[in-house]
């Protein structure tokens, strides 16, 4: 444990200044404050992040990839029908999202960087272990986890700014097939590191809403 | 108690050999059958598990039996194995048994059976196999899921090499599925409708994070997903090489090998290998936390021989290799210390040194190696506990460094590390003269000696040359030596000395005394300079010398040049040759091309006096010229001319000057008769006029055309070529007749300089002859024209008989002027009532022009009323103010008419006229009226126009004396009436 805090910090001193800002609003517990906070600075620092993890996204999913083997890391590997039954899928009906009311989205929007949180974790754990002379792959994948960490307390913030109940904290991964194979493993992180991708794509539309319906 | 013991014995034989009797029965009549056979499956091993009880097997009888087993494959028919295993079952004993399938167990059901046979000696009778065991069925794939595709076997760890069978199972039989193995598509064969095979053989190590195959399934052209596995190839695990064990202290065996490649694979699917150390004397056993090293602890004193036994282990395999040693043969010593020099003198040294103590009795062999600038001595010494060692024969003054390392001396096996230390030899006295030269500079009265001398080498100066000891020594006359000190490291010192002969002693000195001397005379007499220099060349790279043998006795030559002539420190040397020599060759890496080498050859007399022999001068490679003289061009006619370039020094040039080419360019397409043609570097054409004669500093042209034009251009040559080349100078030749106006012009303008020297000193002269300033009346034309018109009374005044009664001095403003000026105009209009002595012209700005005696001066009513300021006489300039202006012709005429018309009027009208002078101040006003004025009057003073002044206008009206008073009579008694 105190070997990933670690490297949890080192992951963090690469931050640029908005993650870290960032990171500090999720470090500050955000209920200790008593007076309401107005949600507009939150949902714009979730927003600010949102757009910086936006920008590393594909840059992950390549890293990953390129550090698979085949098929892989070919060129053009794409295999949508790989999904991850702990993980909520990022695509939805544009009516159905846009249908969801503030309270809705965001607890969505939270679930998923949770589970996405602890699969970025297993990710890491396996390729540590698959690929352990790689360390920009292990670093970009800290750096997500750490960064959807940090996405999730500002989400927490804009919630109870808003007044909205925050959803407990749950074990998604639940039982994890420790016994999968190499393959399943290698898919595994494919899955997690290109849904990490969507559903940050799909927090940054959700927070612009927030953003234009809660102007500062 | 014994009879008890009996008893039991007796009892227990008697029940054995019943029940033998029993087994043979029931081995005849009743088979001992497989029962109970149980299938279970690793699929991760790809392996069935068979365990089987034995029926009808005697209580507590051990038999040998052979189990005969099949396995089929997808059905019982479809046999695919068969084998026999032996062992031996006992009484209700579980027998267990495996097999490894190449193709994963969840790609096609199995089927197993096994049957048995009794293969034990006490049953010699053949044997006849029980039943068939029933068929057993292992079918995994039922247990898979409701996946559309399953690949198998997963993360399996093969050797590199090793053929891999991979099969996957596809639910439904329309999909299509395309399998790759790392990127490239293969192709099975199909087992079943659901199920394909694939078979790799010799599979190669990839990379450590294993090689990679997968298949996709696909329905038409819709992808429905991917599967794969990950094959972990391993590499074949090396044997280690180069093992091999040692000890330093009889406590510690440390043992090496080369562990070769790592077998490591990714995702800890394979750690990298292990290393055990077994010593099979001890029976102990240590597994090795390092790939290539393992330290052994000595536990027993006792223990001499070693049997070591190094085992190599990953999943795969496991390689040893074993060594077998006497501990006493493998000692590695430890480094000598305390490596000391003691009594060290100028030759002599003694090392000392200690080693680790070992075991009693133990030797070292120690090997002592002594440096010193290249060279290496080595000794070998045997040593207990303390090495001692005389180094001898060394060289004073010297640093030495010295080193040793030790090995066991009855068994060799390795040496040690060195251990060094370095120490420097005592100095000694230099054991050599210096090699010493001289340079005499003969001055009058005294003679300037440069002494040169070569630093001693290592080898003779034993020690730092600290100074030189020069003594110098009159032979003529006896005095006291004189004594010089020159501290090293001066090469050279420089004595004057009186014109007697001197001996001279150069000693080297260090710190522990002096070298043998050198000694060298200079002789009383002037050096021979006389001797003609000869001219060298440089033969393969050194030039050589000979000279003549030089009668009675010589004790030597000597050889002397400067390494760098062309600097004033030319760092002189000098070569010492034998007396029976008479040649030498002279050669170093300072000759430079294109420098010159002069070379003196001395004979050193037994007296050691150094008498010049010959001369030799030469360059070690001659260059072409650096430069090509300055050319004057001389003695330019219209058809010749000279070139010379007197000061082009021949001596210092890079190569000896044979002569010069002197190229022409003219238009002419002929050469001149010594010129012959030649093309230049450009590919024009010219002509060339070679000078063989390096002295010959001068060149007549002749031959030429008048008013042409020339180009020439010289450059000197050496053996090595021309000199550089440069633009060609222009010279034009000039016409024929050109000298000829020379001649004339040049004495014409000689005269008219001579003219007008004469001229000006003469200035004064011809001022008071032809224009004075007062003009002198007697000389005026004027008076041949009265004498002309025959007027004997008329006279001229002396100004010198005049006697000036009142001079007034007006000074008139430069407004007064003009207005002055303005009234003189309006008063042209009042036409005042004066003479008019002149005949009026038409071109007169005033009614008619008129003469006017005026004298400003005096009559200063007339000028302040204007009446009289009206001039237009001056508007006509005067003869004698336009002398020098209009021919004297022009002035004759027009004072002839002038005056004609003048006189002719006075005389007519029969007027009375005083004719008035004055000496007068100059007026500023006269100048402005008088605008055509070429000639200023002087400013100190002026004559003013003489003027006739009418009397009507004399007032008061004149009468014998009152006039007197403001009219001056120009001659008393001989004025007008």
């Amino acid at each position: 444990m105190n070997w990933r805090q670690g490297r949890g910090h080192g992951a963090d001193l690469c931050l640029p200044l908005p993650a870290r800002l960032c990171l500090l609003t999720l470090l500050s517990p955000p209920l200790s404050s008593a007076a309401p906070i107005s949600p507009a600075e939150p949902i714009s620092q979730a927003y600010s992040l949102a757009l910086y993890m936006q920008k590393n996204t594909s840059t992950l999913l390549q890293t990953y990839l390129q550090y698979q083997g085949s098929p892989f890391s070919d060129p053009g590997f794409s295999a949508p029908e790989l999904q991850l039954s702990s993980l909520p899928p990022a695509t939805a009906f544009f009516k159905t999202w846009h249908a969801l009311d503030d309270g809705e989205r965001l607890s969505l929007a939270q679930g998923a960087f949770l589970a996405l949180t602890q699969h970025l974790q297993l990710v890491g754990d396996d390729q540590s272990d698959l690929n352990p002379g790689s360390p920009i792959l292990l670093a970009q994948l800290g750096a997500a986890r750490l960064r959807a960490q940090g996405l999730l307390g500002n989400m927490a913030a804009i919630m109870t700014a808003l007044g909205l109940p925050i959803p407990p904290e749950e074990d998604t991964l639940g039982l994890v097939a420790f016994g999968a194979s190499a393959f399943e493993r290698k898919c595994r992180g494919y899955v997690v590191t290109r849904e990490y991708g969507h559903w940050t794509d799909r927090a940054v539309r959700d927070l612009a809403l927030l953003k234009a319906k809660y102007p500062a | 108690m014994a009879l008890f013991e009996v008893f039991q014995t007796t009892f227990f034989l008697a029940l054995l050999s019943l029940r033998t009797y029993q087994s043979e029965v029931l081995a005849e009549r009743l088979p001992l059958t497989p029962v109970s056979l149980k299938v279970s499956t690793n699929s991760a091993r790809q392996s069935l598990h068979l365990q089987w009880t034995v029926q009808n097997l005697p209580y507590h009888q051990e038999l040998k039996m052979v189990f005969q087993i099949q396995i089929s494959r997808i059905e019982t028919s479809n046999v695919i194995w068969v084998g026999n295993y032996s062992t031996t079952v006992k009484w209700n004993q579980v027998l267990h048994w495996s097999w490894e399938s190449e193709l994963p167990l969840e790609c096609a059901t199995h089927f197993v059976r096994i049957k048995s046979a009794v293969d034990d000696a006490r049953f010699p009778e053949p044997n006849f196999w029980s039943n068939w065991s029933s068929w057993e069925e292992v079918n995994v794939q039922d247990s898979l899921g409701q996946d559309i595709l399953f690949v198998f076997p997963k993360d399996k760890l093969v050797e590199e090499g090793a053929n891999v069978t991979i099969c996957y199972v596809s639910r439904n039989i329309q999909n299509n599925v395309s399998c790759y193995w790392e990127g490239q598509q293969i192709y099975g064969e199909q087992l079943d409708p659901h199920v394909s095979v694939f078979h790799l053989s010799s599979v190669p190590f990839i990379r450590k994070t294993g090689a990679d195959m997968y298949c996709e399934v696909s329905q038409g052209n819709v992808s429905k997903g991917i599967k794969g596995i990950v094959l972990f190839v391993s590499k074949v695990l090396e044997e280690p090489k180069d093992f091999s064990c040692e000890t330093q202290d009889f406590k510690t065996l440390h043992c090496t090998w080369d562990p070769g490649v790592d077998t490591a694979l990714g995702w800890s699917k394979q750690p990298s290998q292990s290393y055990t150390l077994f010593e099979s004397f001890s029976g102990e056993k240590k597994l090795c936390t390092h790939k290539n090293w393992c330290n052994w602890q000595i536990t027993q004193d006792s223990q001499e021989t070693y049997n070591f036994t190094l085992i190599a282990e990953n999943y795969l395999r496991k390689r040893s290799v074993n060594i077998l040693f006497n501990l006493t043969h493998q000692v590695y010593p430890m480094n000598p210390f305390s490596v000391n020099f003691e009594n060290v003198n100028v030759t002599n040294a003694i090392m000392t040194w200690k080693v680790h103590s070992m075991k009693n009795n133990f030797t070292y062999l120690c090997q002592i190696e002594v440096y010193c600038e290249g060279k290496m001595m080595q000794y070998n010494v045997s040593v207990k506990v303390n090495g001692e060692y005389l180094l001898s024969e060394l060289e004073p003054a010297t640093e030495y460094m010295a080193q040793v390392r030790c090995a066991d001396a009855s068994h060799f096996w390795k040496w040690s590390q060195w251990s060094g230390q370095k120490f420097t030899t005592l100095e000694a006295a230099p054991s050599e003269a210096p090699d010493v030269w001289r340079n005499v500079n003969s001055e009058p009265g005294s003679h300037i000696v440069t002494l040169f001398w070569k630093p001693l080498s290592k080898l003779h100066a034993n020690g730092k040359i600290l100074f030189y000891n020069v003594v110098v020594e009159n032979l003529d006359k006896p005095s006291r030596a004189e004594i010089h000190s020159i501290p090293a490291p001066a090469k050279s010192t420089k004595l004057t000395l009186d014109r007697h002969s001197y001996q001279i002693w150069v000693t080297a000195n260090n710190s522990v005394g002096a070298s043998p001397a050198s000694v060298i005379v200079i002789s009383a007499d002037p050096e021979n300079q006389e001797v003609e220099e000869e001219r060298i060349v440089d033969t393969e790279g050194g030039f050589s010398l000979s000279w003549k043998p030089q009668p009675g006795d010589v004790v030597g030559y000597v050889v002397d040049w400067c390494d760098h002539p062309q600097y004033t420190l030319c760092d002189l040397q000098w070569k010492n040759v034998d007396p029976n020599a008479t040649s030498t060759v002279i050669s170093t890496d300072a000759f430079r091309p294109g420098v010159r080498y002069n070379f003196r050859i001395y004979g050193l007399s037994t007296k050691r006096i150094a008498r010049l022999l010959e001369k030799k001068t030469g360059y070690s490679q001659e260059l072409a010229p650096s430069d090509n003289p300055h050319v004057l061009v001389d003695k330019l006619t219209s058809h010749s001319f000279t070139l010379s370039w007197k000061y082009y020094s021949t001596e210092s040039q890079p190569g000896f000057i044979q002569g010069y080419h002197v190229y022409l360019k003219s238009k002419a397409r002929q050469c001149h008769p010594r010129f012959e043609k030649a093309v230049l570097s450009d590919g024009s054409e010219c002509c060339k006029y070679k000078i063989d004669n390096p002295e010959e500093k001068a060149l007549i042209v002749d031959n030429l055309k008048p008013k042409s034009f020339y180009e020439f251009f010289v450059t000197p040559f050496t053996s090595a070529g021309e000199g550089p080349n440069a633009t060609f100078t222009k010279v034009t030749t000039p016409d024929e007749h050109s000298s000829m106006l020379i001649y004339i012009l040049l004495p014409m303008f000689f005269c008219v300089l001579l003219i007008m020297i004469v001229c000006y000193l003469k200035s004064q002269w011809i001022k008071e002859t032809c224009y004075p300033d007062i003009p002198d009346p007697y000389k005026s034309s004027i008076l041949s024209l009265i004498k002309f018109k025959e007027k004997p009374h008329l006279t001229i005044m002396n100004v010198s008989d005049c006697i000036p009664d009142a001079i007034e001095v007006v000074s008139k403003p430069e407004g007064t002027k003009i207005q002055f000026r303005k009234s003189l105009t309006e008063t042209d209009l009042t036409q005042p009532n004066y003479l008019y002595l002149l005949p009026t012209e038409k071109n007169y700005c005033g009614p008619g022009p008129f003469i006017c005696f005026e004298n400003l001066t005096y009559n200063q009513a007339a000028s302040d009323s204007g009446s009289c300021g009206h001039v237009p006489v001056p508007l006509q300039p005067s003869p004698s103010q336009l002398g020098l202006m209009i021919s004297p012709e022009n002035v004759q005429k027009a004072l002839e008419k002038n005056y004609m018309n003048s006189l002719g009027e006075i005389s007519a009208g029969e007027t009375s006229l005083n004719y008035v002078s004055q000496l007068a101040s100059p007026m500023s006003g006269d100048k402005d009226s008088l605008p055509t004025n070429p000639v200023e009057p002087p400013h100190c003073s002026e004559y003013k126009r003489q003027m006739a002044v009418p009397l009507c206008l004399a007032s008061p009206p004149p009468t014998e004396n009152s006039s007197l008073s403001s009219i001056t009579l120009l001659n008393p008694g001989e004025h007008y009436r």
